[in-house]
């Protein structure tokens, strides 16, 4: 039991720093990992911290390794991590389709940096597509979870471990190196969720019981076939369970803001400016980017005219409310291609333009 | 209301341990606050900054394009820095390290020879905690009292040694008599 990170009183901390703490509260077993600013500072705190309280920590030789560890931990039920940015993250692509395949509960946290190829150590959003889609062979969905803040990088640390094991899914936190580096006051409360039980699966060593297999091969193409539908069951069930969302001032918008992670807080900021000036403005954050809140964005579509996507990046998120729109209200998109996010008045100026 | 800092210098003057002591002074004042570094190929000897936004409310953004109070402890920033504060806004500035010149009209202006004194006090790593006791003087955002707590949360219990002599330069620098400007 670890006590000295529980604390009621709010602490200044970086949030990789916070992300890295978190994930010892959530009682996470063994960090696999190889640096890459602007995450770093998340490897280096489990350095030192996961040795101390016995657990295993342990600096992979490449990226490939780290993720491949990390599946092989979780294969045996324990809570296992790894964390990396986009062109490392871009390595890890294959191991992530075999571990939805293999459903196992995989951690990892993606700290977005500039791309594409090697690109620059600055935020982004450029790996909206990477995580949402994956690179990975076949079909197959992350939980991907979005923080907007340093407090949500802790919330949501907790929830992707809880949802990881709650679906058997490989569950990403998408962060970028705003949030990485910024310090802000947070809260590091107990890990709020039940231990979710694993005996029934886990490879723990067949003694006084059957042996067991987890492997991502089905030599009969009805098995594959099979298998893959009820993957897409599960993936139902997560969208039904699991979406979630923050919306503001959209009762009465003409105009509905749309926009996840850190450039969410610069766009909500814009969408107050808007509103003081008279304009009818709502604004939208998807926190689980998937399961993709689309029905409640379609419901909204019958309400407003026009949607504006706000992301740092050349433009990925907007098809995904597009989809969700189906056509029903028109969708443009307010962008920056890599860096800090475009400031709040800049982006009321765009959606004075837009209208 | 919500105000912002920029805090900057050489890399080694520890621009951005003392945008932590101030993030957290706003913290324990019940602000919320969030605190940036520049960051990227960064290194010793170069120039290095932090902005610090403290509001009542969600704190609006960072990254800001102006700012309400800088705190320029060399050259360099003192130049960078310069235009990007708000009409009505400070340039609080290290004159031991940078020139005592007014160029702009519609902005306050500070200096204070922040080196020098921390020289006198026989530890010039100190000049960083002294520039956020003048900080505090002139801006009138935070108290010395705030700042002080915030030094004692900030500093790990291995540095605590440390602690009578930085709340001195932090009081050295407040009570540093700020010539009418």
């Amino acid at each position: 039991m670890i006590t000295e990170d529980i604390t009621n009183k709010k602490v200044l901390s970086k949030g990789n720093y916070a992300i890295a703490k978190a994930s010892i509260l959530a009682g996470c077993d063994c960090y696999f990992g190889y640096p890459i600013t602007p995450q770093s500072e998340i490897g280096e705190y489990m350095s030192g911290k996961m040795q101390e309280l016995g657990r295993a920590y342990v600096s992979a030789e490449s990226e490939l390794a780290a993720i491949s560890m990390t599946l092989g931990a979780c294969s045996t039920g324990v809570k296992a991590m790894t964390s990396s940015s986009s062109c490392a993250v871009a390595l890890m692509q294959e191991t992530l389709s075999y571990a939805t395949a293999d459903e196992l509960p995989l951690v990892l946290i993606s700290v977005m940096r500039g791309g594409p190829g090697l690109g620059n150590i600055y935020p982004s959003q450029g790996d909206y597509f990477q995580a949402t889609k994956g690179g990975g062979n076949g079909d197959y969905k992350l939980i991907v979870l979005a923080p907007s803040n340093v407090q949500e990088c802790v919330d949501l640390t907790y929830k992707a471990f809880h949802l990881a094991h709650k679906y058997r899914n490989p569950t990403v936190l998408l962060a970028d190196g705003l949030l990485g580096q910024m310090m802000e006051p947070v809260e590091f409360k107990p890990y709020p969720y039940a231990e979710i039980d694993n005996s029934d699966w886990a490879l723990t060593g067949a003694k006084n019981r059957k042996s067991r297999v987890i492997r991502s091969y089905a030599p009969l193409a009805d098995n594959q076939c099979k298998f893959v539908e009820k993957l897409f069951e599960k993936y139902k069930t997560i969208e039904e369970n699991e979406t979630e969302w923050e919306e503001m001032g959209t009762e009465d918008a003409d105009i509905i803001l749309v926009s996840f992670g850190s450039t969410s807080r610069n766009v909500k900021t814009a969408m107050k400016l808007c509103r003081e000036k008279g304009l009818k403005v709502g604004f939208f954050r998807p926190i689980t980017l998937f399961p993709f809140p689309n029905k409640r964005l379609n419901e909204l579509a019958s309400k407003v005219k026009k949607f504006i996507t706000v992301e740092v990046n050349m433009g990925q998120m907007i098809n995904d409310v597009k989809l969700a729109v189906n056509g029903k209200a028109s969708v443009e998109l307010i962008h920056k291609a890599v860096g800090a996010p475009p400031s709040p008045e800049e982006i009321q100026s765009q959606v004075e333009e837009l209208i | 209301m919500e105000k912002n800092f920029i805090i900057a210098g050489f890399g080694g003057q520890g621009v951005l341990l003392a945008g932590e002591v101030l993030a957290t002074a706003f913290m324990l004042a019940n602000k919320n606050v969030t605190w940036y570094p520049s960051y990227g190929a960064e290194m010793r000897g170069g120039t290095v900054n932090c902005e610090i936004v403290a509001s009542d409310e969600e704190v609006s953004a960072v990254n800001k394009h102006d700012t309400d109070f800088i705190v320029a402890l060399n050259q360099a920033s003192f130049d960078k820095f310069l235009s990007k504060i708000k009409k009505g806004g400070y340039m609080i500035a290290n004159s031991t390290l940078a020139k005592e010149i007014k160029t702009r009209a519609d902005i306050n202006y500070v200096f204070a020879p922040i080196t020098k004194l921390a020289e006198e006090l026989g530890n010039v790593k100190m000049a960083n905690i002294l520039a956020l006791g003048v900080l505090a003087k002139a801006s009138k955002a935070i108290s010395l009292e705030q700042l002080s707590e915030a030094l004692d949360s900030v500093l790990p219990a291995h540095r605590k040694n440390l602690l009578p002599l930085n709340l001195k330069a932090l009081k050295i620098g407040y009570e540093y008599d700020l010539l009418p400007v």
